[in-house]
């Protein structure tokens, strides 16, 4: 990763970044890893109970809109769907629209073989924002439908009541399903374990739930322990992001390589890994670990939590988790928290 | 070394109500001293006075804390307190975040000599804030021992702890089992709705028999006062009818102070049901934290805090911006307001 593009939300203005300290050398390098036949593609998985089968690595949203240019975000979705991969993410409101649009562009011709999702930002408005920011997407992304459309951001605490009000975003899924315009629903949030099992908590057939999957979350306000076991057991297909600690943190920090943060979340039991790629050489690395993927063994995963878990314990590298970085402004704004150059964390 | 209560004895009109101190026998003022707002104060003149007719006024409990204001406000309370020490019951806190006991009895003698007393009355751990600080209390080599240490020698009477962002990681303190005699939360009708110290803190620590002492009252720094969500009297009162020892809150001027004093002094508890109307009243607004912060962003989590545990720094917090002006080069001597 560029350390100059690594942030997802570059950390906002009026924010310092300094820390204490970086606990060792960074070990991140690519060549490390032994060279895959570039010939072997990236695996693809059942998602869930729908049927469909989506690529065991997704593209994220906000990196393609972060890339140069146009030609370079042509060029790497070219290059993924070449390699196997076909589940793309985005969300409306990622660079305020320019992700979705870039993504359209770079996918004309190339509808039918991808699995496109986009996600809603209504946060906590109801049904009619909903469906008038489906419209939108679906514009920007040149499509009549979306493979999967989810709830973007559920990270506040009364958010989930919110959705299934009356009149709330959930009638929105349900709608936009039945008139075809969606295939499947989900939601997604990076906040707390409680607020997922919250919204997992009303029996609505979801098909998707995304979440932060990683080694560091695993012994920390834990996805992987509270969530993923239950989005299994409803047979609601989970799909992991933040494997890298969502801007590189883990990575940059020198406590894991991007090899080995990848691995670890596509060893877990998701139907696929989102990774922010916003470069060529970042698509080039994670392919260097999908293309053919060979799980961690469980003795592999331990010790690699064991080995970040002093770290791990207090979320410094989870800020997502544990502060207001992370949290977009179109959810401050409908929740009266200041804005993100006012309250950066 | 008791402090006495002023004015307990009746005189006619209003007064400062005091209150139990958890199983101890002694009474602090139910309204407290708020330490980092006296760093607000227009001057040292202006801070002095505050400190010295909060004290004519009958507040008896003074809440301080090693890092606020890189030192400033324990110097300030100090020489407000100059003549006046064995009038109150002075607390302050420590700042380790995990760290070392070693580091903990350092603070504590910086504390005293800039506060100018030999004891301090009530020694508590500061901003317990991350999930693993509970661990690192207690484990050996902790801070744990520095409040066992310090209570042998004399230097502090009582010991407690304080956090603003969990409930769940204050009862994992109290699970420490280790014999605190205060513990110190936000209270408000905010909280009372949300992730709520209220609920889920407040009757044990009254079951423990350890004195609670409430903070925030007016939610930090009075945005839902400002907004017109709330009133300031409804707020105080709110704080105040709760099973708590003290209200802590910030007083900067001198027309705070004497609003917060005309409140304590007429004090009336709310019954029940006036405060579930509080509670109602600011109910949705409390769902998601938009005026607890503390809870659900870094904003008040001070810099001590998030350099021990390696978190990102506040350029806009004043310790910060203090820190950051300390490395100017002034032509000055390092640190030279400790030397007045």
């Amino acid at each position: 990763m560029k350390d100059d593009k690594i942030s997802r939300r570059d950390f906002v203005k009026g924010a310092s970044v300094f820390t204490a300290s970086s606990i060792t050398p960074n070990v991140f390098c690519a060549a490390q890893q032994p060279q895959k036949n570039s010939r072997e593609l990236v695996p693809k998985r059942a998602l869930g109970k729908t049927g469909a089968q989506v690529s065991a690595i997704g593209i994220g949203g906000y990196h393609l809109g972060s890339t140069r240019d146009q030609a370079e975000a042509n060029e790497l979705v070219s290059r993924a769907m070449d390699a196997g991969i076909n589940f793309f993410d985005n969300a409306w409101d990622y660079h305020d629209g320019m992700s979705e649009e870039r993504m359209g562009i770079a996918l004309k011709g190339k509808r039918d073989h991808a699995f496109i999702m986009t996600k809603v930002c209504t946060h906590g408005r109801g049904k009619d924002v909903a469906l008038r920011m489906l419209e939108e997407s679906l514009r920007r992304l040149q499509t009549d439908h979306l493979d999967l459309w989810q709830i973007h951001e559920v990270i506040y605490y009364n958010e989930p009541d919110l959705y299934f009000s009356a009149g709330g975003a959930i009638e929105a899924l349900e709608a936009a399903k039945q008139q075809g315009k969606v295939r499947f629903v989900g939601f997604t949030g990076h906040k707390d374990p409680a607020i997922h099992l919250r919204m997992l908590s009303h029996g609505f057939p979801f098909d998707t739930v995304q979440m932060p999957l990683n080694c560091f979350d695993s012994t920390f306000r834990s996805f992987e322990t509270q969530v993923l076991p239950e989005a299994i057991r409803q047979g609601v297909a989970p799909l992991g992001m933040k494997s890298l600690g969502g801007g590189g943190e883990f990575v940059k920090h020198g406590a894991i390589t991007a090899q080995e943060g990848l691995r670890y979340a596509m060893s877990l039991p998701v139907a696929t890994t989102i990774s922010g790629m916003d470069s060529l050489e970042v698509l080039e690395q994670n392919l260097g670990v999908a293309r053919g993927f060979q799980p961690m063994s469980k003795e592999e995963m331990a010790s690699l939590r064991e080995r970040v878990r002093s770290v791990a314990s207090d979320g410094r590298y989870e800020l997502f988790k544990t502060s207001k970085h992370y949290d977009g402004d179109y959810g401050r704004e409908q929740h009266g928290f200041p804005k993100s150059d006012e309250l950066p964390a | 070394m008791a402090t006495t209560p002023p004015n307990t004895q009746s005189n006619s009109g209003p007064s400062m109500p005091y209150r139990k101190f958890g199983k101890h026998d002694e009474k602090i003022s139910a309204l407290g001293f708020g330490g980092h707002h006296l760093g607000d104060a227009d001057d040292e003149k202006s801070a002095v006075e505050l400190v010295q007719q909060a004290v004519d006024g009958g507040i008896t409990f003074f809440d301080n804390c090693w890092e606020y204001r890189r030192g400033q406000t324990e110097l300030w309370m100090g020489k407000g307190l100059k003549g006046r020490r064995d009038k109150v019951f002075l607390m302050t806190k420590v700042c380790t975040h995990g760290r070392d006991a070693s580091l903990a009895m350092k603070m504590l003698d910086e504390s005293l000599r800039r506060l100018q007393t030999d004891h301090l009355d009530l020694w508590q751990i500061h901003g317990v804030t991350f999930d693993n600080d509970p661990e690192l209390f207690i484990r050996t080599g902790g801070a744990a021992e520095a409040l066992r240490k310090a209570k042998e020698q004399g230097k502090v009477r009582y010991v407690g702890f304080t956090g603003h962002k969990d409930p769940a990681i204050h009862v994992k303190m109290l699970k420490t089992g280790f014999p605190f005699d205060a513990v110190q939360m936000p209270l408000n009708a905010f909280d009372g709705n949300f992730r709520s110290f209220e609920k889920e803190v407040l009757p044990e620590v009254n079951r423990l028999g350890m004195a609670a002492l409430g903070m925030k009252p007016f939610s930090g720094h009075g945005e839902p006062i400002m907004k017109g969500l709330i009133t300031a009297d409804e707020s105080l009162r709110y704080a105040m009818s709760l099973p708590v020892t003290t209200t802590i809150t910030g007083m900067e001027k001198a027309y705070v102070l004497q609003q917060n004093l005309a409140i304590a002094s007429n004090f009336k508890p709310m019954s029940a049901e006036e405060m579930q109307a509080v509670r109602d009243k600011v109910k949705q607004v409390s769902a998601d934290g938009r005026y607890e912060l503390y809870k659900v962003s870094l904003k008040f989590d001070n810099p001590e805090a998030r350099i021990a545990h390696d978190f990102i720094l506040d350029d806009q917090s004043a310790e910060v911006k203090d820190m950051m002006a300390e490395q100017k080069n002034t032509g000055h001597p390092f640190r030279e307001k400790e030397k007045q």
